[in-house]
């Protein structure tokens, strides 16, 4: 690292500098129909040099990686060749942060067990969460990941933070006299609650069941739907995109600081803040990839654009502060009871393909694989069913429950109610 | 500039490597890769000349005894090598808390093989700025085509790659490169913010630098009418897909689940229906790194299995899948050579490469004058996999209303297709004698695992559930 810094330094062309490393430590399990296919261990380590030069008006920057195994004759020529890439680029220029050296740790109880070990108690919570008689986990992947990111640039900035996640792949399947159905499940955490991780796969392996018990609805239906955790996130994580500097930057966005996300409400209002870390969040950080320190930024307020966020340089560029790249998001929670939410006639998505939100196209709307219908007296679990509608409409109803839930960088509503959504 | 010396000059060690470790286990093998990708863009206000995602530099071991498969993934192979085998034998511990079993299965495929390959291109011939320079002026070019356009961005990636593998009888190496080039729009019109691109990939520069600008009028036009398309009327249609929407069929709604690792897990249907029709008569499919010349084309997997051309449905009846070797192992099967990692960090699976349906004997413009009504779907957006159920979810960009045995000016935008594999597939009535292929895209097994793949194909004509 020093010898890098140094020859960074004495590079004439290279006006600024910053090293991103990230050393991964993995542990991995592949079982296949209960048994173990595969054990993996990764010990990397990445470093990427990105180089800035200062030319004329211009700022320029361009990037190269470096392995262990890189010569200091190879860093050298990697070195002038980035220089000279970077001189070819004119952008507007902007500043690196400056900062002292600062080490943190996200939390996490990964640290006090042996990989091996940790992965043996997620692998048997995992399969002892498969009581059901005729059901299996035919797929089960399970990735442990200890992450130690470095950064540091010409500006004194130095930081670092060890972070885990893990990753948990499961097929459950129930294999029936008709039929063997399947769903996909992924979750993803970055400290073992076993008894959380045993309640998402029991959840899962009873929506399989109800998979393979479902039936295509004879009849059109035409009623309220509701939204579970997986597909909100991917709703809010939405919004969230138009609101980014770089998408502000490079016009790609269809709200403006100030517009309605919701048009003329008459549901719940929608507030949003990104966040560096929340407390149980496996995408938490303590700085980005710049090395900005994450804090919070609101950017939607009772259904209106209040704030951009987003990196260093696309913030600078629209000359407002960098917030880093936050990826966190928080949303408020609404006014539905769960008695509320499930009276009347409803269509409540357990799981779909992937929920396509299209701020563009204004559509919303995808491929349903399991869905509860009630059609105001019994619960049928149904399948082979889409659902579509507009987008903006469906945000100018939209309801959400009182009660909260946390997917993969998203803690908000657990469910919302929509209405007016085509079901065909 | 040729194969990687960086792993020329670990060859040996690697060999060292494998026959320690041949001393513990039945199979010994390592993959290495040295891949330098280059992404160069430019849009309105930035440009930028970046590494691309396919830069990678390691090594993976794989290491067998008939039962579970160990692998271990790491930056280099040192000096001392008897070192580095103790420390990956120490590696694969397992908590006796586990109270699972490991797998058995027949020895793994070995046939002894010593060969190097190359594919030539121009890409050294030029240099970044001339690269970059093209980018600024296409760029230019394409934004002054329409005072709608609010930013119009050119991207070209450039990719080399270096593999080597080695195992107790097999030393293969080779060397080849991939440029593709992009152009996308953000454009206002009608109250309406749309975006649109245009893909063009071949192994040379100067292809992808004569061809990428001929699609700019087209991408122009395209982004007018998306700025005033429609949402689509939920139904079943009969509809034409153009040849991206042909192989988003082909990868999508059948590839995946002839990926016999699939079949290994019990989680592919098609494993019931080899030998069996699975779609029209008029129906042929392939799937292959040595099919056809695109982006996922190479000379051997990351397995160390030559590439192959699978002929998965031949005139309607499902003939076989595609496979890695780890699953061919557990099947008791050739390997296909569709063994591929994301990089040398991640696990191999079965992946498709280069994915399409064949071309058929209908005219175009017989297919679209056969429907009264319906729509012609354009232009891939994404798509999802249920090998198990086969469930489909494929989304188009937009769709060309037809009427009367005419395509209309009448847009629909986005446009998602879904309903039951079968259904789709034996309703496919005329198959265009035209055939393409595109490299655009990233296929993930699941939501993860990330390689470049091609499909494509001829024009269908089907029916199927839009909305």
């Amino acid at each position: 690292m020093i010898n890098l810094e140094s020859m960074l330094r004495t590079n004439s062309q290279v006006t600024d500098y910053k090293i991103n490393i990230h050393e991964i430590k993995s542990y991995e399990m592949f079982f296949v129909k209960g048994k173990l296919e595969t054990l993996r261990r990764t010990n990397t380590c990445d470093t990427c040099v990105t180089v800035y030069v200062s030319h004329g008006e211009f700022l320029g920057n361009a990037d190269f990686l470096v392995y262990p195994s890189t010569t200091e004759e190879a860093l050298k020529d990697l070195i002038s060749k980035a220089a000279e890439r970077a001189s070819l680029i004119d952008n507007k220029p902007y500043s690196l942060p400056a900062g002292g050296p600062e080490d943190c740790t996200v939390d996490s109880n990964f640290a006090k067990l042996r990989p091996e070990e940790l992965a043996a108690k997620v692998a048997n919570t995992v399969f002892d969460a498969n009581s059901l008689p005729n059901g299996s986990l035919n797929s089960v992947e399970i990735f442990l990941n200890q992450h130690h990111e470095t950064v540091v640039n010409s500006r004194g900035l130095r930081k670092s933070q060890t972070r885990y996640d893990a990753m948990v792949e499961a097929i459950p399947t129930y294999n029936g006299s008709i039929q063997s159905v399947e769903l996909y499940k992924q979750y993803n955490f970055s400290n073992l609650d076993e008894k959380a991780l045993y309640q998402e796969i029991a959840d899962i392996m009873q929506a399989v069941q109800a998979r393979y018990e479902a039936v295509k609805p004879q009849q059109k239906l035409d009623c309220k739907v509701i939204l579970n955790k997986k597909e909100l996130r991917e709703l809010f994580f939405s919004i969230s995109r138009n609101l980014r500097y770089s998408s502000v930057f490079n016009h790609s966005t269809v709200f403006k600081k100030g517009d309605d996300v919701q048009k003329n409400p008459t549901g719940d209002l929608i507030s949003i803040t990104m966040a560096g870390a929340l407390e149980g969040n496996v995408c938490s950080a303590k700085f980005d990839s710049d090395g900005l320190s994450l804090g919070t930024q609101r950017i939607v307020e009772d259904g209106k654009a209040l704030a951009y966020f987003g990196d260093n340089q696309y913030g600078q560029y629209l000359g407002e502060k960098p917030t880093g790249s936050l990826r966190c998001l928080h949303a408020a929670t609404g006014s539905l009871s769960q008695k509320a939410l499930l009276e009347g006639p409803y269509l409540e998505i357990i799981f779909m393909s992937g929920l396509q939100v299209d701020f563009f196209s204004d559509y919303i709307g995808g491929e349903v694989r399991l869905a509860y219908y009630h059609d105001g007296q019994k619960i049928i679990p149904v399948t082979g069913i889409s659902v579509s509608g507009s987008v903006s409409d469906v945000l100018s109803s939209i309801r959400f429950s009182e009660t909260e839930a946390t997917q993969d960088g998203y803690t908000g509503p657990e469910k919302a109610m929509l209405t007016g959504m085509k079901i065909f | 500039m040729g194969f990687s010396q960086f792993l020329d000059s670990r060859r040996d060690r690697a060999k060292a490597l494998v026959k320690i470790l041949g001393a513990q286990f039945n199979y010994v093998s390592i993959l290495g890769a040295d891949s330098k990708s280059t992404q160069i863009q430019v849009n309105a206000n930035t440009s930028g000349i970046n590494n691309g995602q396919d830069t990678e530099c390691g090594f993976v071991v794989k290491l067998n005894n008939g039962s579970c498969f160990f692998e271990y993934a790491m930056d280099d192979i040192g000096a001392d090598v008897a070192a580095l085998a103790a420390e990956i034998k120490a590696a694969f511990s397992v908590s006796s808390a586990l109270k699972h079993s490991s797998i058995s299965h027949t020895a793994l495929t070995d046939e002894p093989l010593v060969k190097s390959f190359n594919r030539p291109s121009d890409l050294h011939t030029y240099s970044d700025a001339q690269i970059l320079d093209f980018c600024r002026k296409t760029r230019a070019v394409l934004q002054g085509k329409n005072e709608h356009i609010l930013n119009a961005i050119v991207a070209f990636n450039t990719v080399e790659i270096s593999k080597l593998f080695i195992s107790a009888n097999r030393e293969l190496d080779q060397n080849y490169i991939y440029v593709s080039g992009m152009m996308f729009l953000v454009y206002r019109e009608n109250e309406k913010v749309v975006q649109t691109y245009a893909f063009e990939g071949s192994n040379n520069v100067s292809d992808v630098m004569a061809k990428l600008p001929q699609k700019m009028d087209e991408l122009v036009t395209r982004a007018h009418q998306l700025a005033f398309a429609k949402p689509i009327e939920p139904g079943v249609y009969d509809v034409i897909t153009d040849p991206s929407i042909t192989g988003l069929i082909a990868h999508e709604a059948f590839g995946h689940g002839v990926e016999m690792d699939q079949f290994v897990k019990d989680r592919a249907l098609a494993k019931e229906y080899v030998g069996k029709y699975v779609a029209s008569p008029i129906c042929n499919m392939r799937d292959g790194a040595a099919s056809t010349l695109d982006i996922a084309s190479y000379f051997f997997d990351d397995d160390g299995v030559l590439a192959g051309d699978t002929q998965i449905i031949k005139d309607g009846i499902l003939v076989t899948g595609i496979s890695d070797l780890a699953s061919a192992a557990q099947l008791g099967t050739p390997p296909t050579g569709n063994g591929r990692r994301e990089s040398t960090r991640r696990k191999a699976y079965t992946r498709m490469t280069n994915t399409f349906f064949e071309k058929g004997t209908d005219k175009l413009e017989d297919m679209i004058a056969s429907i009264q009504h319906g729509y012609m779907l354009f232009e891939t957006d994404n798509g999802m996999e249920d090998p198990k159920n086969w469930a489909i979810q494929c989304v188009a960009q937009y769709g060309i209303e037809i009427v009367d045995g005419k395509l209309t000016e009448n847009y629909v935008s986005p446009v998602v297709m879904s309903g039951y594999v079968p259904d789709l597939l034996k309703s496919i009535s005329m198959i265009s004698d035209d055939f393409v292929t595109c490299g655009s895209g990233f296929c993930g097994k699941g939501y993860k695992e990330w390689v470049r793949v091609s499909d494509g194909g001829p024009a269908l004509k089907a029916r199927v559930k839009l909305g």
